[in-house]
């Protein structure tokens, strides 16, 4: 079966409500199959952009291509897209039976191959028993599946989701993370996935988009963003718990943090005297001194989870995590040890400065 | 200096109305045993409604059920249940000609054709007029408001106006003759006056009921019409299975409230055509009225039993508008 290409192009992409500008020439590309995922903080634009993509709002300038083809002027209903929206947004006098009918109705398809295609849906979502309930009478998983048969029955070009997981409680949302990447490997069409949650954005997509205030910040692979974040916002927001900052000043090839020490990096650093800042994940920061890069800490406060915990130092004010459990307690003066590999550089922008090339 | 004596006088006398209240509320707490001291709020209120609205519910069987034509509740006879019989005395209920009380079944027949009409076609201006409001039209906020102006006006007025643009020197007519046409005896013919009577009762009251249907609409979400137009869902497709479903509780109260107050048509009418011609534009109420206050020969006993034959058909109405509110209540909840 050859399907319809389903790679998406956005080109300097701009929005503006009124005169507010929203989203700032956003561009970047999707190939047909792929599992993106857009992720930033809430209000930078990703609903927006996805809106864009679907055809649900206008595209203030620039260019949306769906298979090759530009779709700026296509009305939603002609794009061949499906978008699964954070609010369900399933017809609440309609049953489960007719919420998923009723796109194909529109489309004049035979009720034999209605039958057919919602009844697949409903067998791979495991909505059989629930067809001809209204939605009012679903938990909020079931909705969601609803919604998201909604979306499968139409055979669509490319899956749009709107952080369609936020409602669920934290147990079912891990679940249904997985029935998603599940679901994607079976269908193999594109899907791009909204989230503010970089946790779902690291574990379910093959790339991510990292937005910021309209802007795109970094595309990359998800490890790739981890591994060589391009910036301190990136840096910052993948990861988990949230990489730790310092600031300092570059001294003789070194890294002064004042009153706390000196530490050695792999970066490429600028001539002394430039203020600086550095940044290392809690996961690579290690107790007990070694040659160098040795810091010390007082303990503020301790979270076990059993299998590693996070310890939170004052001054400097970082958190750190070590593997099973601690007995450190408030107070307790703690040795740290920076390996220098793992100590990203930011310039006084923000922007990431490029390692030696040993 | 004298103002702050002033401010302080116009405090204390404020501190003192305030308190008025206290030591009466104190000694009823005190004395009133637990839960009743509602009563004592309710109070005034329930004094005012028996003496206004229960009382004369009362006098009203009791006349309906006696005869003659004196005011006095004691000069009058007691006939029983004759003033229904006469009402309802007719060989062919369809023929008013046929029935004792001739008048009354024209004024219900005049009725049956007035709701049927009046009711029907507001519903469909108010309907259209309500979608065509929620959409964002240029001056939505003003056409909102014209349209609800004529709730605002009284019955009487909304009558007077209307007279004066139909009456045969009137508006209307100015216009015909400026335009070359024959002036129009507007209410002088049965049928265009009937007309005239289903007009006006819209006009004035249309925009109470479009203000419903709006707000019903206005409750509908919007992401459902764009997951309609993710589903490629034609307009008038998204109209009937999506608009009309959803808005369907709205419509129903449209359609009982106007149809209890289209079954109580009266002072617009009586203002602006006393009835006539001849009895076209007489309904139901006006018959009452005629018949007990304004008649030669004043039947009370019969007005009040055509009044009890009234009630039992709006009460009937306002059961069903109950339980279709109930209905939507509780599958909203
Ligand atoms: N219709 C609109 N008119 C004006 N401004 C808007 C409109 N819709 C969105 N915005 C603005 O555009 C910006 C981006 O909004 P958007 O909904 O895309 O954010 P988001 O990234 O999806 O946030 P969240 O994670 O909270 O859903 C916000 O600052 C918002 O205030
Ligand atoms: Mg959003």
């Amino acid at each position: 079966m050859s399907r319809i290409d389903g790679s998406l192009a956005l080109q300097d992409v701009v929005k503006r409500f009124g005169n507010t500008e929203v989203v700032h020439g956003v561009s970047f590309d999707v190939a047909d199959g792929e599992f993106v995922v857009f992720v930033g903080p809430s209000g930078c634009g990703k609903s927006t952009l996805l809106r864009m993509i679907c055809g649900l709002e206008s595209v203030t300038e620039g260019e949306v291509r769906i298979g090759g083809e530009r779709v700026n002027d296509l009305p939603a209903a002609r794009r061949g897209l499906a978008l699964v929206f954070q609010s369900y947004a399933l017809y609440p006098h309609m049953s489960v039976y007719q919420n998923m009918a009723f796109g194909l109705e529109n489309l004049g398809m035979p009720k034999t191959e209605i039958q057919a295609r919602v009844g697949e849906a409903a067998r791979m979502l495991r909505l059989e028993e629930y067809l001809q309930r209204k939605p009012t009478a679903l938990s909020g998983g079931q909705r969601q599946r609803v919604a998201i048969g909604r979306a499968i029955v139409r055979e669509p070009r490319i899956f749009l989701f709107d952080e369609p997981l936020s409602n669920l409680d934290a147990e079912l949302r891990v679940g249904m993370r997985a029935e998603l990447v599940d679901l994607h490997r079976r269908l193999g069409t594109t899907m791009i996935y909204v989230t503010h949650d970089q946790v779902e954005a690291m574990t379910m997509a093959d790339k991510i988009v990292v937005l910021r205030a309209g802007r795109v910040e970094q595309v990359g692979l998800p490890l790739e963003l981890y591994n060589n974040p391009c910036n301190r916002f990136v840096a910052g927001f993948i990861g988990s718990p949230r990489m730790n900052f310092l600031e300092g000043r570059v001294v003789d090839g070194v890294i002064e943090l004042p009153g706390l020490g000196v530490v050695r990096t792999r970066a490429r650093l600028p001539a002394g005297g430039t203020p600086i800042s550095i940044g290392i994940r809690p996961e690579h920061i290690h107790a007990g001194h070694q040659a160098d890069n040795n810091l010390t800490g007082a303990v503020a406060g301790v979270e076990q989870l059993g299998g590693l915990s996070y310890v939170r130092l004052a001054g400097p004010d970082i958190t750190i995590q070590i593997p099973g459990q601690t007995r450190l307690a408030a107070g307790a003066a703690t040795p740290i040890h920076f390996p220098a590999g793992a100590i990203h550089v930011f310039d006084a922008d923000g922007l990431t400065l490029p390692r030696q090339t040993p | 200096m004298i103002g702050t004596i002033a401010s302080q006088a116009a405090g204390r006398l404020y501190a003192a109305v305030m308190n008025l209240p206290e030591r009466p509320m104190r000694w009823a707490q005190g004395h009133l045993p637990d839960g009743r001291l509602g009563w004592l709020f309710v109070g005034p209120n329930l004094a005012i409604f028996a003496v206004f609205t229960f009382l004369p519910i009362i006098v009203d069987f009791y006349y309906a059920g006696t005869g003659g034509t004196n005011l006095l509740p004691t000069e009058r006879p007691w006939v029983g249940l004759e003033n229904f019989a006469s009402l309802l005395a007719c060989k062919d209920y369809f023929e008013p000609n046929s029935c004792v009380r001739d008048q009354f079944w024209y004024a219900i027949w005049n009725t049956v054709k007035f709701v049927a009409l009046q009711v029907a076609l507001m519903l469909a201006f108010s309907l259209v007029t309500a979608l065509v409001l929620n959409r964002k039209i240029i001056g939505r906020g003003f056409f909102r408001a014209a349209f609800f102006y004529p709730v605002l006006l009284s019955p009487v007025v909304v009558a007077l106006i209307w007279k004066w643009v139909l009456q045969r020197d009137g508006v209307l007519n100015a216009a015909f003759v400026g335009a070359g046409l024959q002036p129009v005896e507007w209410l002088l013919s049965a049928r265009s006056a009937f007309g005239w009577t289903v007009f006006v009762s819209i006009w004035a009251h249309m925009g109470f009921y479009t203000l419903i249907l709006l707000a019903g609409l206005q409750a509908i979400p919007a992401d459902i019409y764009e997951a309609a137009a993710m589903d490629a869902a034609p307009p008038l497709r998204v109209f009937r299975r999506i608009t009309l479903p959803l808005l369907m509780p709205s419509v129903l109260v449209v359609l009982v409230l106007g149809l209890i107050r289209a079954v109580q048509i009266f002072d617009e009418v009586y203002v602006l055509t006393g009835g006539g011609p001849g009895s076209a534009t007489t309904y139901l109420v006006e018959f009452i009225y005629n018949t007990g206050f304004s008649a030669q020969v004043r039947q009370y006993g019969l007005a009040a039993a055509a009044s009890l034959l009234l009630a039992g058909v709006l009460l009937v109405l306002t059961l069903i508008q109950l339980r279709g509110m109930r209905a939507k209540g509780s599958s909203r909840g």
